[in-house]
């Protein structure tokens, strides 16, 4: 697995196994799951109203503030429209599948309320994209909140949109590695022409973010991916917003399996080592051998 | 259960030998059970093979964990778990790179990690398993409990607070093998358990083997598939054999079933008559002679047997508490047999010292109790959600910090809590 | 190899095959004890000049010999970050295994990055030689290891980058 997915499986599996179970006519029982996904989202999937036969699922962003003032309610309306009730305490958007009246076309429902966190996040980039289209600069930058110490700027104007994430490590190490990555980011661009520019800068923000509150600090990096018209357009729009707003987790995720294959490397380099070193022993000569047949004997 | 502020709830990961059981804290079910396999492409070039399964680029991604190995086609796959500890550590490091990326979608820098281990690992075992997560993987904290000790506390849910011990005999069968492990105050008294070489997969060839001898119409290929359909919804555990083919024989209406298949080839379906196989198969734990020459000890015997071995102080307690885990102890009504069984040998025996006394000395009775509850079959994840989602579960988990000061070692010892609560 | 490094690893070769002459010694300070001289340093006539064999300012071994123990630390060549972290984290892999590899210590000399203690228990049980090819051979390897680890980080970087950005 190189990307990640963007659906979160547990919601899917859960909503497709209660839709099965109603299809077949089994009785359904109440559901109560509460799960997490990347950058601090919970999922609560349970029963509207203790409603056995609706299956709620709601999600909270930390970050939902944020994303509201970019429209994320108008773009969940337009996505879940007739799906979307009442918030649920202390959640931030809830939806609901009900099981008496399953959609002919269930599976795309399922596949959507497994996006419902790409959904949220889509709202900003959409509306910088618009802004983008228009040709409308100078719009105040959006900031997001995404992660507890970690933010994302998007900015417009009138020939490109800017997305720049700040990302912190939490080990020193992977300060190390994770500037090679960012590294390696930045160049890849010129085997890639389509791609976006990108810029990287580590402890310091990008020219950009001067004079803001954006911190500074040994473990910080920041990204900032320069975003052209062919990427915001309309029919790109889409696949632009599925791969960047992964980019954090993908980053990490990176740093993590890259830490796992050093690992493999060393363990097996230290077997290789003790090879070596076990050849410094004599063999022992009068070990009791075994025969093939099950005889033993005795070397002499 | 409610979430803790502040907190994200925490991952449990519980790795079988067969399955891995994961999910979120607080939740009554896992999220996910996946068997534990993993497929991998392997070059068939000559040389050592850990070194072979090093590419130079990002080939070691390229895998697939759980049911989408075994479906997987040109790849190998491999079991990293072996009798419930881990063989494979590269290959382990791996799983949980998916489990937790693709499967839980957990930011592991974000949460608390609780994992299982069985009795008897050993230290350097928790060493490396505590290497891999916080060193690959950032956890912020770390737990690694005993899955016995994690059946116990799952026998919670049947009881009242204030029963809540962590002294008991659990016995937990799953697919391969059946362990009888007592447990003392949260400890395990390794020198006492009991292995049984009985466990799902045998009842599963047992019911295989009195179906191929009665029944035709079953495709070949299917047979096992139909076996295991069979057991799981058909097999309970009867009081007395000899009775119950007495009682098939006066009314074979009322008792034999009939199970409907589909061949997967010729889309054909077919009936097989589910008889005496419903309360045969889960029978060969109490007379395992019936389906495995070498062992002949039935598991009641088994029980009874640990406790005895165990110190004299606690015996009473393990009586009092023997709690059942794994999927193979779901059998309707094995814990009513497992109890009658075990009692019957306790009384014995004190009726005995009673009358090697000449009836002085008139012994306290020991009470049985085998305790069954729903949650028996994910018992050991379930037990780990119920701790991990208490306050307690964050002061005793090793932290990063703890890590990075002191080393891997620290892991070496887990403390038992939840006890109090 | 490079013109520089095979008479280094000759120095070394021929430095601790001096050194390896070692006997069973009992302490003289505490009755009925037997400890490896290099580590206590209780008594000066015991112990031999340390000596320092260096190939260049970052690469070096400190040699320290005594009656019944010799032990040998080596600085790896770390010439830039990256390579200083999978130093550390590889020499520290090693450590936590120690107990297999025998004549590992598990904590390394100040200054240096892995450090191995030999006593004449284990040169009476192993080839005197062997030992010696060991310490070579690790010598020869690690940088080899370190060097091909980090080209392998940056490929896997430059390769999951590619792969990001070519989805644009």
């Amino acid at each position: 697995m190189i990307l990640l997915e963007i659906n979160n499986r547990i919601v899917e599996e859960a909503l497709t196994l209660k839709i099965k179970n109603a299809k077949e006519g089994a009785k359904p029982d109440s559901i109560d799951i509460t799960v997490a996904d990347f950058d601090g989202v919970l999922f609560h999937i349970s029963n509207q109203n203790g409603e056995k036969t609706k299956v709620m699922v709601s999600i909270s962003l930390k970050f939902f503030k944020d994303l509201q003032e970019h429209g994320a309610d108008e773009l969940l309306k337009r996505e879940y429209g007739s799906l979307l009730v009442p918030t649920e305490d202390g959640y931030n958007a809830s939806v609901v599948v009900d099981l008496e009246n399953i959609p002919s076309n269930w599976e795309e429902t399922v596949k959507k309320i497994g996006l419902l966190k790409r959904n949220c996040f889509a709202s900003v980039f959409e509306k910088y994209f618009e802004f983008q289209a228009k040709g409308e600069g100078g719009h105040k930058r959006a900031v997001i909140h995404y992660r507890d110490d970690e933010t994302m700027y998007v900015d417009a104007q009138k020939d490109r949109v800017t997305v720049i994430f700040s990302t912190i490590f939490k080990d020193d190490d992977d300060i190390i590695i994770g500037k090679v990555f960012m590294q390696e980011f930045k160049e890849g661009r010129r085997k890639y022409q389509q791609a976006p520019q990108v810029l990287f800068s580590h402890k310091d923000p990008p020219q950009e973010l001067q004079n803001t509150d954006a911190r500074v600090g040994d473990n910080i990096g920041y990204i900032t991916f320069v975003l052209f018209p062919r990427h915001t357009s309309a029919g790109a729009r889409d696949n632009t917003i599925n791969l960047i707003h992964t980019l954090r987790d993908y980053l990490h995720y990176h740093i993590k399996c890259s830490k796992a294959y050093i690992h493999s490397r060393m363990r097996a380099k230290t077997s290789d080592f003790l090879k070596v070193l076990n050849r410094a022993r004599p063999e022992q000569k009068d070990k009791e051998k075994k025969t093939i047949t099950g005889k033993t004997f005795r070397q002499t | 259960m409610q979430r803790l502020a502040g907190h994200t709830p925490a991952v449990i990961i519980d790795n079988g030998t067969g399955y891995t059981k994961m999910g979120y804290a607080g939740n009554s079910e896992p999220q996910f059970i996946i068997p534990s396999c993993i497929a991998i492409k392997e070059s068939a070039s000559v040389g050592d093979q850990s070194i072979r399964r090093l590419g130079k680029g990002v080939e070691d991604l390229d895998f697939y964990i759980g049911d989408e190995a075994l479906t997987a086609t040109s790849y190998s796959v491999k079991w990293p778990i072996r009798h419930g500890i881990v063989e494979d550590w590269d290959l382990m490091e791996r799983f949980m790179e998916q489990a937790i990326f693709k499967y839980l979608r957990a930011e592991p820098e974000d949460h608390y990690f609780l994992l299982t281990e069985p009795p008897l690992n050993t230290p350097e075992n928790r060493e490396y398993t505590a290497e891999i997560m916080f060193e690959s993987f950032n956890v912020p904290g770390l737990y690694i409990a005993v899955q016995a000790v994690l059946a116990l506390a799952a026998s919670w849910t049947s009881k009242q607070v204030g029963e809540r011990t962590l002294t008991g005999t659990v016995i937990d069968s799953g697919d391969g093998v059946t362990h009888v492990i007592p447990v003392a105050e949260g400890y395990v008294i390794g020198s006492c358990i009991k292995h049984i070489p009985i466990a799902g997969r045998d009842i599963t060839y047992f019911i295989q083997q009195l179906l191929r001898e009665r029944e035709v119409g079953i495709p070949p290929e299917q047979s096992l598939e139909t076996a295991k359909a069979i057991k799981e919804r058909y097999s309970y555990v009867c009081p007395d054999i000899a009775k119950e083919f007495a009682k098939y024989d006066q009314d074979p209406s009322k008792w034999m079933k009939q199970f409907d298949g589909v061949n997967t080839v010729t889309k054909q379906p077919f009936t097989v008559d589910v008889g005496y196989e419903r309360f045969l198969g889960p029978e060969i734990f109490f007379h395992p002679e019936f389906s495995n020459p070498d062992f002949t000890t039935p598991i009641s015997e088994v029980v009874d047997a640990v406790i005895q071995n165990s110190p004299i102080d606690c015996r009473r307690g393990l009586y009092k508490n023997i709690v059942l885990s794994g999927g193979s102890t779901m059998f309707k009504d094995f814990g009513r047999k497992l109890q009658r069984d075990v009692k019957r040998m306790v009384d014995q025996r004190l009726k005995i010292s009673e009358e090697l006394s000449g009836g002085q000395l008139k012994p306290k009775p020991i009470d049985v109790q085998v305790v069954t509850h729903h949650m028996q079959r994910y018992a050991v994840w379930f037990g780990g959600s119920m701790l991990a989602s208490t306050p307690e579960f964050y002061q005793v988990c090793h932290t990063k910090a703890d890590y990075d000061e002191h080393g891997p070692s620290i892991c070496r010892h887990n403390p038992v809590f939840g006890t109090m609560s | 190899m490079s013109a520089t490094l095979k008479p280094y690893l000759n120095a070394i070769r021929a430095t601790l095959q001096a050194t390896m002459c070692l006997q069973n010694f009992d302490s003289q300070l505490v009755e009925r004890h037997n400890k490896p001289e290099v580590e206590v340093k209780g008594s000066k006539e015991l112990l031999l000049t340390p000596v320092t064999i260096s190939r260049n300012e970052k690469e070096k071994v400190l040699i320290e010999g005594s009656v019944n123990s010799l032990r040998i630390s080596i600085a790896v060549k770390q010439a830039d970050e990256i390579e200083k972290i999978l130093c550390h984290k590889f020499m520290r892999f090693m450590m936590m295994r120690a107990e297999n590899f025998v004549v590992l210590r598990r904590k390394p000399v100040e200054t240096y990055d892995i450090s191995f203690l030999i006593t004449n228990f284990h040169t009476e049980q192993m080839y005197k030689h062997k030992l010696v090819d060991f310490i070579i051979h690790f010598m020869e390897e690690i940088d080899k290891e370190i060097s091909e680890m980090k080209l392998a980080v940056n490929s896997r970087a430059r390769l999951s980058a590619e792969e990001f950005l070519k989805r644009f």
